[in-house]
């Protein structure tokens, strides 16, 4: 790849660790990743994903007029293009989704793509000669990186930062409901365009940084890592920022360790951060999700296994962990755990070796024979299942024994279950 | 489709404020009542397709005025033109004989809640605080004073509880009441509701109903676009639509079966097939 080669080329100034191009670059990617990440979670939320993913494509017609005009890549003329080009864009996909069938995901691909073949265009166009790096655009380059950027930057980041500090409830009102924000008289239209206007100055910079194609992951990518954790907007717009400082600072860093291209590096931390949230979010996450799970079957085999010994002593016998084990189909290493926290809870104490119930565990094993035959009841009476299947599905209901009395309440308060066994008082 | 009318509607509010059926029944006002919202000749259409003709409506204030009519019969554009979301092909709308910008801020709309993501990531508190916002201006942030009156709202709906909660976690009534309570947190004189009662238990609809008769008893107007009959009879004044008026007044004078059978029974297809012959002869179908 040749830019992998442009990197080799300057190995000399990656070589030193923390040089001073390396903390304009870090800074600058920081600076970028942070107002990426902030606005990111508006378009996150307000479900533009693909019109950030165009803001980002549509900008290059208006850098390389601003290149055609200015003769130079100097990043304020750039970013005065990027700007215009991305309010531009974001209003011809206004005008082409309400003047046209195309629905809204249509008139943006139409828009975008438009824009960036004129840009190409206008690239192939260019005098002979002229310094125009398409590839460097596509795919950024760090070394591109230079003072003007890191001052552009740190005047846009804080920028960003404040508007969206400042017009925070309107922002947040238009962006949950738009229909009352208007009647209420709040410019939504007003609000989207600046929003958009944020963006493409955002990402004019990013470009640098992370190029054309890669600088989407780093508005939506770290905003939707922030979403798997947070309720509320705040916290969001804030961890969302951190963790677009985060993916920025640790993608150079190992960009700088790997020799590898940074714009990739730094896309992959965010994808990381997001896979992580994805496992270990702790409302939505799948980690926490297969824990809740293997809790509840962990209550409901602890309430089996209390139940078995309850019947053993209503027989009269004498029960070990292999009985229970049979008696309930689970493992005798799974009975033995299950004993263990059935002990710590004091609804078991096994006093010379013998296993017994204790006065809580005995009216709790009640309980859950109780739930079971109300439910065998209801089953067979409200819901008409044949006597032959209640059974099973009452050893699942009986589980929910809170609802106990409810049933009771509903069948009457019945004294027998449908096999013609006593029901326990509670 | 059609019920029975009641012959004697029951009215929710004081008995100081019955409407007497020996008031003359005029086309739209009683007696003693300012026009709230003066609809004069207001036509809608959504591209080629004519949703509203023609209307023209005074609806007094004070009251508790119901849009009925069957699907498709533009009960909600009616409402989204009076609120200004939509511009009209022609007529005009007066709120309290002032156009609608002048009135902006006293004016409350209740969507449908399914206009919104309840994924959002808000709390109810959050939500209410909202109907506030309109007041703040471009850069202002809510003070105690706009927590007290949210706070007070969600009492109001009976949702104090579940202040903190994030919106995901409510249930389809409860999500009504919230945007109820945003709406009274507006302190608008004028309420307009789309569809309150869709998908709302009855123990809901019960609240719903009390909170309006509360409101309307404090002199506000409340709108209410509606399509289930059953509860035609709580309103004050009722306005049966269908593309076009077909009868607007007192509930008593208004419902009854030959009205709903002109609301329910069928199009004004001759006018429709007029317009799509008229398209034709343009050539833009």
């Amino acid at each position: 790849m040749p830019l992998l080669a442009t990197l080799e080329l300057d190995w000399s100034q990656w070589s030193v660790p923390f040089t001073h191009q390396w903390w304009q670059e870090t800074t600058c990617s920081v600076l970028v990743g942070v107002a990426c990440s902030v606005l990111g979670c508006y378009v996150v939320l307000r479900r533009m994903a693909l019109i950030g993913d165009a803001l980002s494509h549509a900008v290059l017609p208006g850098v390389v007029i601003a290149f055609l005009i200015t003769g130079n890549t100097g990043i304020g003329g750039l970013f005065l293009g990027a700007l215009i080009a991305g309010l531009v864009t974001a209003g011809l996909i206004k005008l082409v989704s309400s003047f046209s069938r195309a629905k809204d995901d249509s008139a943006i691909g139409i828009v975008f793509t438009a824009f960036f073949a004129i840009g190409i265009i206008l690239i192939s166009a260019l005098p002979r000669g002229t310094h125009f790096d398409l590839k460097c655009f596509l795919f950024g380059d760090p070394l591109a990186v230079g003072r003007d950027d890191l001052i552009m930057m740190s005047i846009v980041a804080p920028a960003v930062i404040a508007i969206v500090i400042m017009l925070y409830h309107p922002l947040k009102l238009a962006s949950f409901d738009p229909v009352v924000a208007t009647t209420m008289g709040v410019s939504v239209a007003g609000l989207h365009y600046l929003l958009m206007g944020m963006l493409s100055a955002t990402v004019v910079a990013g470009l640098r940084t992370t190029g054309v194609i890669l600088v989407v992951a780093m508005v939506i990518t770290p905003a939707s890592a922030a979403y798997q954790l947070c309720n509320r907007l705040a916290p969001m717009l804030i961890l969302s920022g951190v963790f677009g400082a985060v993916s920025a600072a640790a993608g150079m860093s190992v960009a700088f360790i790997t020799n590898s291209p940074t714009g990739p590096a730094m896309v992959l931390v965010a994808t990381i951060l997001f896979g992580l949230t994805m496992l270990l979010s702790p409302e939505h996450g799948l980690m926490f999700r297969a824990l809740k799970k293997r809790r509840v079957r962990r209550h409901i085999e602890g309430e089996d296994v209390l139940k078995a010994i309850f019947r053993f002593s209503e027989d009269g016998e004498v029960c070990g962990a292999e009985q229970l084990a049979a008696k309930t189909g689970l493992a005798a290493r799974c009975v033995i755990s299950h004993l263990r926290s059935l002990t710590g809870e004091r609804f078991v104490t096994v006093p010379r070796g013998i296993i017994e119930l204790t006065a809580v565990g005995r009216e709790r094993a009640v309980g859950l024979v109780r739930a079971h035959r109300l439910w065998e009841s209801y089953l067979a009476d409200e819901a008409g299942i044949d006597h032959d299947a209640i059974h099973d599905a009452a050893e699942r209901l009986e589980h929910a024994h809170e609802l106990a009395d409810e049933v009771d309440k509903k069948l009457g308060h019945p004294t027998r279950d449908p096999h013609g066994t006593v029901i326990p008082e509670a | 489709m059609i019920q029975q009318p009641t012959a004697q509607p029951i009215d929710s509010r004081a008995p100081n404020e019955q409407t007497t059926p020996a008031e003359p029944a005029v086309e739209s006002v009683g007696v003693g009542h300012a026009v709230a919202i003066a609809i004069r000749g207001l036509t809608v259409s959504y591209g080629q397709t004519p949703v509203l003709r023609s209307v023209s409506v005074d609806m007094p204030s004070g009251r508790l005025i119901g849009v009925v009519g069957p699907n498709g019969a533009g009960k909600s554009t009616l409402l989204k033109a009076v609120l200004g979301l939509i511009t009209p092909e022609s007529g005009s709308i007066q709120i309290f004989s002032e156009p609608l910008e002048s009135y902006r801020q006293r004016i409350a709309y209740v969507p449908q809640t399914e206009a919104v993501d309840w994924d959002f990531p808000v709390s109810v508190m959050d939500v209410v605080l909202m109907g506030r916002y309109g007041q703040l201006g471009w850069f202002g942030r809510p003070k105690a004073t706009d927590r007290d009156i949210a706070r007070e709202a969600l009492t109001m709906v009976g949702m104090n509880d579940f202040a903190s909660r994030h919106i995901r976690q409510l249930s389809g009534g409860q999500q009504q009441r919230i945007f109820l309570a945003r709406a009274l947190c507006q302190q608008a004189d004028i309420l307009l509701l789309d569809e309150p009662f869709a998908g709302v238990d009855a123990a809901t609809e019960q609240a719903i109903f009390d909170l309006i008769a509360r409101l309307t008893g404090e002199g506000k107007t409340l709108v209410v676009v509606n399509h289930d009959l059953s509860v035609l009879d709580r309103f004050d004044y009722v306005l049966l639509i269908n593309q076009q008026v077909v009868a607007f007044g007192p509930t008593s004078d208004v419902v009854n079966d030959r009205n709903l059978r002109r609301t329910y029974g069928g199009r004004l297809t001759l006018l429709d097939r007029a317009d799509a012959v008229l398209r034709d002869n343009r050539g833009d179908s």
